[in-house]
Order: structure tokens, then C-alpha cells, then sequence
């Protein structure tokens, strides 16, 4: 392959991330020019009518103050005057216009804002200081509102379409760039280099001449960084690599863009979501302040079931005790399961693995129905014993049972299958050899069983782990969090402050991101324990 | 032109005259395949493109009318949907689609679809998101189409419901609140006042009342008929006084006296309704359906608060028709609203899903004015408080539902717990950003 094609390449891989770049910065630029350019307009033509002039193309009249009804005071009446004379403002009078509602609601929403005891509101649409909109229709259309003696004087601009995508100017810098490097290909050496810079820098004019700095700047960055690749032959392999393995990439695809889709892009979402504040449909950058309020407990003392180390606490405690339980009945139920004198095996463990079968809300859902109080399942079997009925949800240590209780019941198949499979693995010669030398039973299960589940059981024991701490429906469905939220976990608490407590999406993606990491330091050194354990066994 | 094949049998034109639609559509079969595969088979592929350009006519045809979403199930979308047939059957031009989504999920996709320019033109939901949507702009005001000669046709406390900060944001459908069931086996005349009821013996095992008593919702009554509130008059958070704490005394009075059974929630209220442990329960219109056949029941207003002269007064929730604030066509779709609001629309429902409407001139009917049931809760609406609306009152659910739990279950004092849920609820409302 040529110089010249190879730097070429090169040249339209950087380029199509910098013709990204600059799109974007093109929008960015274009919609915000437009905005200004259409508030101005309002605005001046807001105050020509506020001194009786009007300007060409902008409708402008003045609205009168509202006369709310005797019987209800949220109908109000008014007038409106567009040149005219007088006329009523509702949607059945005669000469009624299509723009006469924005002007009724302009006149509500003014005087609703600058009432005293009233908070700003954003109603979906920018608002600035001085109660100047661009109406969030699409339109373009700007609408200003401005006091006056007899009402509101306003002003609604044409509508107004952002300037078109600037295909001429990017490929005359498409060709300029191309022309660059092309032209340090022929040349050679350090200069190739030198015109892949060039060229990719080509592309950061019309950046420039937006005044878009930011996007200039990235798409220096950009060509440095592609000449850095083309030094260090990054560029060569990488391209060769692909060559070399175009079928399986393509296999690949599908699979990497889901994942992109699916589980990066949320992912990255919720990462950036937590520095951010969620109030009344507007979001505004607030830092770490929500990690910081989650990590100081918000003030409240460690045994309120709200403080974030009391939930953690719950959430530990909550993991260990089932993941314990599923692994301690998985793995004796395996034992018995492999025993060459049980009949109907394959019965009894599809009969075993029923529970994992149900989808977990529904069994959920069952189990709460079994631990009511008053006629639940579990207290009339406790009856039928002469047994007091117990108040499931009306102590921590009753209500923490019951949600263990049902998330045993749907987690132990998982660790017997896993177990089974270990155990169907294990050599029939090293518990003959064990018997020959006169092993127990129990030195053949500590000294021959146990460390061969190990290693299968290791991975398994962190996944569960990490599905337990996250376990959302057993709890929300069967506790709900009773008595007091106390048996609430992280989980259910970052839904509660999604949904509960006002929407604070913030904090609740700043919970997930500390779970996430929680999970992440526990995957690495739980799986690093278990590995080490594994090794010394 | 119409490049429907001929139905017959395969000829040398009809196949030369696919070949030509086919061509004229993209397909570039070669001209070999064409002639070497059976005709029939090929011919079936035309009804499948025309139909998917038909198909994609109708989506186009979609796009003009006046989508709304609705949670209805049962009678109550039956009823909607004869309402919605009548439109269309007048609108011919300006067609209303009905599009049924699930409950659950029904907010959620509303506060996230509107915002981007999606989701319906029109939506059916109870009042106390009305709040949160107005404030961030999912929901438009329609006070510029409705005076008062159109806002009479509705009870006063329904249309109330529907209004917040000094805008009008949906017409009501239908209201829903908490009225008294009882037996008629076990109570000959139903309580008029709380000494009456707590003195209902219903055998030995039987509770006087069932009710949901450790949600907020289900103990409303007494909380608003001993005087309490959640808000007070300028909006602000009033959940910890003396008249809410009594009102938590009453309800755990009810269960220690074991005349009202402890951690009740709808399912236990409707069982022991109807196996008669419980002489009476509180329950709305829903809690019909619930009610096994041959039980003797009759409903009835809640009874008078003997401690204040106070009616018990349940929260009055109004579902109501809300249009998004992106709403492609606000004419029409308020004129929609209107339809599907109207005295002919509302009897409709009260006929045939029993619902209770909001329309004061549909008791003129004289099948609905007959129904007690329909009457009962129509007279209760006159002792009912207004959900508030603000985002505040969201907060408010599950704190106040854990203290209810621990009053009821005698494990905690009223007034702590009631100061504990509004230092809750404040924290939560105090933005962090300072």
C-alpha cells in the first residue's frame, strides 16, 4: 500500500471524529444564535408596543390585567388588544387568533413568577430574567412579556429556522486537510506526520470561526494524537489487525453496539447523573454534593434507618446471611442429590429447581401473602402447633427474617446446580484411595469434596453476592422496607429517592454509582480471597 | 393506477405486469428467476407490499389524530370506549385513538416521553401528579377554554381538584373517595357517628371496622375528621399536630379494643368483609368488584368524628382528562376533552362502569339518581378533603405509612412519630442546593 493511501486512511478515520466534533459544535452554536437573535427580536418589539409602535412580522399586542371568577379564581378573564381595540381573550369570542392561548398562558405564567410568594418556574421552556421564552414547540418563535400601566404589552416573533448544516464549508476543509496530509506523505518522514496535524487542524476553522474553542481545541488534540499513533506505528497494526480479522469483527458488531447501547451508554448516563441536582424537571450541576450528603448519612444519626451506613450495614448484613444459607443448603442438597442410592434424581432436582424456575416477583409476592399476619399461611401452620401467630413485619429482626427466608428459598437452586456440577467432576479414584487409607466420611467431604467445589463455587458465590446486595424485588415486595424503612437496602433506598422523595434522580444515580463501586472493590478483592484460598487448599 | 395482480390464473401479461411493479417498487429480481419461478409464488409477495404501504398509509393517517392514553380495565374502558366511537363516529376528520397502557407505568413514561415532544395529546390520570407535572411543564392550562358556564357542569369539590396554582389543569372524569360498606345481616342501621361504630359486636371473632389503617389514605378520615391536616393553608408542611395525633390515638384505640383488625391492607378488608368478621368497612368504589356473591351489603357516607362534630372526611381523588403540553393539535384536543366530559359521556360511564361521576346533571338521570351505591358516594363528596397536589405530598406517603405502623402497633407515641415524619418529609423537600 502506498504512502500516500496509508496516510490517507489515517487522515479519514481522524476526520470523521472531528467532522463529528464540529457538528456538534455547529448545533451547539446555531441553536444558540438563533435563540438570541429571536429573544432579542421579542424583546424589542415588546417594548416598541409598551410605547405603541410596532415592528414589521412580530405580532404584538397588549393583554389586560385578569379578572378571576367570583365562584372559582383559577378561571380568569381578559382582554386583549391587537391594534383593533379591545376584545375578550377566550377561545369563543369572535377574532379569536391561534397564537391568543400562548398569550393568555405568557400573561398567567408572568404574573404567576413575579407574584412574591411564588418560586420560579421553568415550565419546560428557557426563561431568562426577562420573561422572554423560545416556546418549546420547535417553532423558533420567541414570545417577550413586558409590564405596562394598562397590562402586559407582547410580543411573538415569525417563526425562525436554524441556519442549514454547512456541507460546502466542510468539505472545502475536508479537501484542504486531505490536500495537507497527502502533500506530507509525498515528502516523507517526519513531515507525513507534520500533514496529518495539518490536516486534521484544517478541520478546526470553521470551529474557530464559530468560536467554538472548546471543539478547536479537541480537534487539535485529535490530529496530535493521530500523528503520535502514526509514530509510534499504532496506526499500521491497528489497521492490519482488522484486515486480519474482518469475519470475526463482524461477528463481533452486533454484540459491541448492543452493548454500547445498552450497557455503556446507560452506564455513563447514570455515572454523570449523580453530580447533578433533579428539581422540578430541571437539572443543575451540583457536584459531589450528593455523594457527599450519602456518605455523611444527610445528618441523621447512625441508627436511623435513613442514614446511608445504617442501610449499608442492613444491605451487609442482608448479602452475608443469604448467600451463607443459599450455599450451605445448595451444596448439601447437591451432596445428597449425588448419592449413587437415591432414586428419581432427576425428579427431585427439577423438583429443587422450581423455585429459580418462578420469576422472583411472583414468588415474592407469594411469600408476602404467606407471612401476613392475620391469615397468612405461616401463621395458621404456626397455629395448628398451639403457636402464637408472629407479627412479621412489625419487628426488624422478624421482617429481615422474612425477606431472608424468601430470597433462600429463590436462591438455593442456583448453588446446587453449580455444586452438582462440581461434584459429578470430582474423581471416583481419590474416595476410593481415601477409603483404602482408611478416611471418614467427614475427612473425605473437608479433605476431597470441599476442595474440589471450591474453585466452581468461588465464582459462584461472588455472583450471588453481587445479585443479593442488588436484590430489589424481595424486599420492596415482601418487607416494603418495614418497620420504619429499617429493612430497607441500597438498592430500595436509591429507588425511594427516584420515585419517593420527590424525584432526586440525582441522588439516586449517585447511590448507583456508589453500589457500583461497592460491587466493583468486592469483585476484585472477594474473587482475589476465594482465589488465594483456593491455591493454599 | 392500481397495481393490484390479477386474481387469476398466471398469464404471460399478469407476470410481465409484476415484473414492472416489482421494478417499479426496487425489486430488481433478474429477469431469469422471473420468468423460471412459479407465478403464484411470486404474485404473493404484491398483497404483502401493498399491504405495508397501506399500512404505513394508516400510521400516516395516525399521526393526525388525537391520541390518549388511559389505565382503564373492565366496564370502565368499555364505557370509554363507546364514548370514543361517538367522537369518531361525529369527527370522521379528526379521529380519536385510544391507547390502553398499564397503571404502573403509566407516570414514569408521561414525565419522560412529553418533555422530549412524545407521548399522547391527551392522558387520563388522578390529580396528585398534577403538581409535579404543572411545575415542570408536562401538562397545559386550559382556563383559555373553560369559564364558568362550562366548569358548572362539574361538582364544585371535582373541578377544585383539578386546579392548582391559580391555573385550571384537566377536566374531571370521574371522583373517587372512601365510603362506608356494611352488612346488612350484621348491622340493621349503618353508624351515624365513631361512638356508634365502636359499639358494633359483631359475634365473637369479628371486627366493627376493616379498613386500610396504616396507610395514609385509608386513615384519612379520622385524621381530617379529628381536625388534622398534611399541609396547611399557605401550603407549607402541618403534619405533627395535637389533632393528628389524636387522630392516630383513635386508629390505634380501634385495633387495641380489637375493633379493627391490625395491618389491614385491601385484600385482608375484603376477605374478612366477606366472610362477615367485619360488620363495616371503609373502602371506595372499587371494593364492589371485591364483594363475593351473596353477601348482604349496602353502602353508606362515613360516619361524624363524636370527639370534634367533625365528618370523618376521606381525600377526594379525581381522575381527570390532562392535555400534554406538547399536544400537537390543543383545539382538537381540548375539543376531545370536552366530548369525553360531557352530561351524555359522563351518564354513559355512570351506566355502564358504575362510575362516579363528577357531572352534577347526571344524577338528573333517573337510573343513576336510583343507584344508592352511585348516591352514596356522591353524598360523601360533600365531606371530603382535596389531595393536595404539590410534589410535598408525594413525600408523605410512606412516612406517614411507617409511623401509622408503629402507632397502630403500640410501638411508638403519636406525637414523636408524627414530628419524625415531617422532619422526614422537610429534609427531602429543603433543595441541597444552598
Amino acid at each position: 500500500m502506498s504512502t500516500v493511501v496509508r496516510q490517507l486512511r489515517d487522515f479519514s478515520v481522524g476526520a470523521a471524529l472531528c467532522i463529528l466534533i464540529a457538528s456538534a459544535a455547529f448545533v451547539g452554536v446555531r441553536n444558540r444564535e438563533l435563540a438570541t437573535r429571536q429573544r432579542s427580536l421579542a424583546d424589542r418589539a415588546a417594548a416598541e408596543i409598551a410605547e405603541g409602535r410596532t415592528l414589521p412580522d412580530v405580532r404584538a399586542v397588549i393583554v389586560g390585567p385578569a379578572t378571576p371568577s367570583p365562584k372559582r379564581p383559577y378561571l380568569k378573564s381578559r382582554q386583549i388588544s391587537d391594534g383593533a381595540g379591545w376584545r375578550p381573550l377566550t377561545a369563543t369570542a369572535a377574532g379569536a387568533s391561534p397564537d391568543d392561548k400562548l398569550f393568555y398562558d405568557a400573561a398567567t405564567r408572568y404574573e404567576r413568577e413575579t407574584s412574591a410568594r411564588s418560586p420560579v418556574r421553568r415550565d419546560g421552556a428557557e426563561l431568562d430574567d426577562d420573561a422572554t421564552i423560545l416556546l418549546p414547540d420547535g417553532s423558533g418563535r420567541a414570545l417577550a412579556v413586558r409590564p405596562i400601566a394598562n397590562g402586559l404589552a407582547m410580543a411573538l416573533t415569525p417563526p425562525a429556522r436554524p441556519a442549514p448544516y454547512p456541507f460546502l464549508v466542510l468539505i472545502g476543509v475536508l479537501g484542504l486537510g486531505a490536500a495537507f496530509a497527502a502533500a506530507g506523505a509525498l515528502v516523507g518522514g517526519r513531515a507525513a506526520r507534520l500533514g496529518t496535524t495539518a490536516g486534521i487542524a484544517a478541520l478546526a476553522i470553521p470551529c474557530v470561526l464559530w468560536g467554538s474553542w472548546i471543539a478547536a481545541a479537541l480537534i487539535a488534540l485529535v490530529g496530535l494524537g493521530l500523528a503520535f499513533a502514526q509514530g509510534a506505528n499504532l496506526t499500521d497494526r491497528f489497521a492490519a489487525g482488522v484486515r486480519g480479522h474482518k469475519t470475526a469483527l463482524g461477528f463481533l458488531a452486533p454484540a459491541a453496539v448492543s452493548m454500547l447501547v445498552l450497557v455503556l451508554a446507560p452506564f455513563v448516563i447514570g455515572l454523570v447523573l449523580g453530580f447533578y441536582d433533579h428539581h422540578h424537571g430541571t437539572w443543575s450541576f451540583v457536584g459531589l454534593h450528593n455523594f457527599g450528603e450519602i456518605l455523611s448519612g444527610g445528618g441523621r444519626a447512625l441508627d436511623d434507618p435513613l442514614n446511608f451506613w445504617f442501610i449499608f450495614g442492613v444491605t451487609v448484613l442482608w448479602t452475608l446471611a443469604n448467600v451463607a444459607f443459599h450455599v450451605t443448603i445448595g451444596v448439601a442438597l447437591a451432596l445428597v442429590l449425588s448419592r449413587s442410592w437415591l432414586r428419581g434424581k432427576g425428579v427431585w432436582r427439577m423438583l429443587f429447581i422450581v423455585p429459580w424456575a418462578v420469576p422472583n416477583y411472583i414468588t415474592a409476592l407469594i411469600w408476602k401473602g404467606m407471612f401476613t399476619g392475620e391469615y397468612g399461611a405461616i401463621n395458621s401452620v404456626l397455629h395448628v402447633f398451639g403457636l402464637d401467630g408472629v407479627s412479621w413485619f412489625s419487628s426488624w429482626a422478624t421482617a429481615f427474617s422474612a425477606n431472608v427466608i424468601t430470597n433462600t428459598w429463590l436462591g438455593f437452586p442456583f448453588m446446587m446446580v453449580v455444586a452438582i456440577g462440581a461434584l459429578e467432576s470430582i474423581p471416583k479414584e481419590l474416595y476410593e484411595a481415601a477409603s483404602v487409607d482408611g478416611a471418614s466420611g467427614w475427612q473425605r467431604f473437608r479433605h476431597i469434596t470441599l476442595p474440589h467445589l471450591r474453585p466452581a463455587l468461588g465464582p459462584a458465590v461472588t455472583l450471588g453476592s453481587i445479585w443479593t446486595f442488588n436484590m430489589f424485588n424481595v424486599i420492596f415486595l415482601v418487607s416494603g422496607g418495614q418497620p420504619g424503612g429499617s429493612t430497607n437496602t441500597l438498592v430500595v433506598d436509591a429507588y425511594r429517592w427516584a420515585f419517593e422523595r420527590g424525584e432526586r434522580y440525582g441522588m439516586a444515580a449517585a447511590y448507583g454509582t456508589i453500589i457500583f463501586l461497592i460491587l466493583l472493590l468486592w469483585t476484585v478483592f472477594g474473587s482475589r480471597i476465594v482465589r488465594s484460598k483456593g491455591a493454599e487448599s | 393506477m392500481n397495481p393490484r395482480p390479477e386474481p387469476t390464473a398466471p398469464s404471460t401479461d399478469s407476470s410481465t405486469r409484476m415484473r414492472l411493479v416489482r421494478a417499479a417498487l426496487g425489486w430488481r429480481a433478474p429477469a431469469v428467476v422471473s420468468v423460471a419461478a412459479p407465478p403464484v409464488v411470486k404474485r404473493r409477495r404484491l398483497p404483502l407490499v401493498l399491504l405495508v404501504l397501506l399500512g404505513l398509509l394508516g400510521c400516516d393517517r395516525g399521526s393526525n389524530a388525537t391520541v390518549l392514553w388511559h389505565a382503564y380495565n373492565g366496564a370502565e374502558r368499555d364505557a370509554l370506549v363507546a364514548s370514543a366511537a361517538r367522537w369518531n363516529a361525529e369527527h370522521p376528520d379528526r379521529p380519536l385513538e385510544l391507547v390502553a397502557v398499564p397503571y404502573g407505568a403509566f407516570a414514569d413514561k408521561l414525565t419522560s416521553a412529553i418533555p422530549g415532544g412524545n407521548g399522547p395529546d391527551l392522558f387520563i390520570y388522578p390529580q396528585d401528579r398534577i403538581g409535579d407535572w404543572a411545575d415542570s411543564g408536562v401538562i397545559e392550562p386550559l382556563e383559555y377554554w373553560v369559564d364558568d358556564a362550562r366548569a358548572d357542569r362539574f361538582s364544585d369539590e371535582a373541578v377544585a381538584a383539578m386546579a392548582y396554582r391559580g391555573s385550571l389543569w384537566g377536566l374531571p372524569i370521574a371522583v373517587k373517595s372512601l365510603a362506608l360498606y356494611y352488612r346488612t345481616d350484621l348491622v340493621a342501621n349503618p353508624p351515624r357517628t365513631t361512638d356508634e361504630l365502636v359499639s358494633i359486636t359483631p359475634g365473637k371473632h369479628g371486627y366493627a371496622v376493616a379498613y386500610a389503617n396504616v396507610d395514609l389514605y385509608g386513615h384519612a378520615p379520622w385524621l381530617f375528621g379529628f381536625g388534622g391536616k398534611i399541609l396547611d393553608e399557605d401550603g407549607r408542611i402541618a403534619i405533627a399536630t395535637p389533632e393528628a395525633a389524636a387522630a392516630m390515638t383513635f386508629a390505634r384505640s380501634l385495633v387495641a379494643k380489637g375493633l379493627a383488625p391490625d395491618h389491614a391492607e385491601g385484600p385482608l378488608v375484603a376477605t374478612l368483609f366477606n366472610e362477615g368478621k367485619a360488620a363495616t368497612a371503609i373502602s371506595g368504589p372499587w371494593f364492589q368488584s371485591d364483594i363475593a356473591a351473596g353477601v348482604p351489603w349496602k353502602v353508606t357516607t362515613l360516619p361524624l368524628v363524636s370527639a370534634t362534630g367533625k365528618f370523618a372526611s376521606p381525600f377526594l381523588g379525581a381522575e381527570g382528562i390532562l392535555m400534554s403540553a406538547r399536544a400537537h393539535d390543543k383545539d382538537t384536543a381540548f375539543a376531545v376533552m370536552d366530548a369525553l366530559t360531557s352530561d351524555v359521556a359522563a351518564i354513559e360511564r355512570a351506566k355502564l362502569a358504575r362510575q362516579v361521576v363528577p357531572n352534577v346533571h347526571a344524577f338528573d338521570d333517573p337510573a343513576i339518581a336510583g343507584d344508592p351505591t352511585l348516591r352514596a358516594f356522591r353524598d360523601q363528596l360533600a365531606h371530603t378533603a382535596p389531595m393536595p397536589k404539590g410534589a410535598a405530598m408525594r413525600m408523605v406517603w410512606t412516612p406517614y405509612k411507617t409511623a401509622l405502623g408503629e402507632v397502630v402497633a403500640g410501638r411508638a407515641e403519636p406525637g414523636p412519630q408524627l414530628l419524625a415524619v415531617e422532619r422526614e418529609v422537610t429534609s427531602y423537600l429543603v433543595p441541597e442546593r444552598k
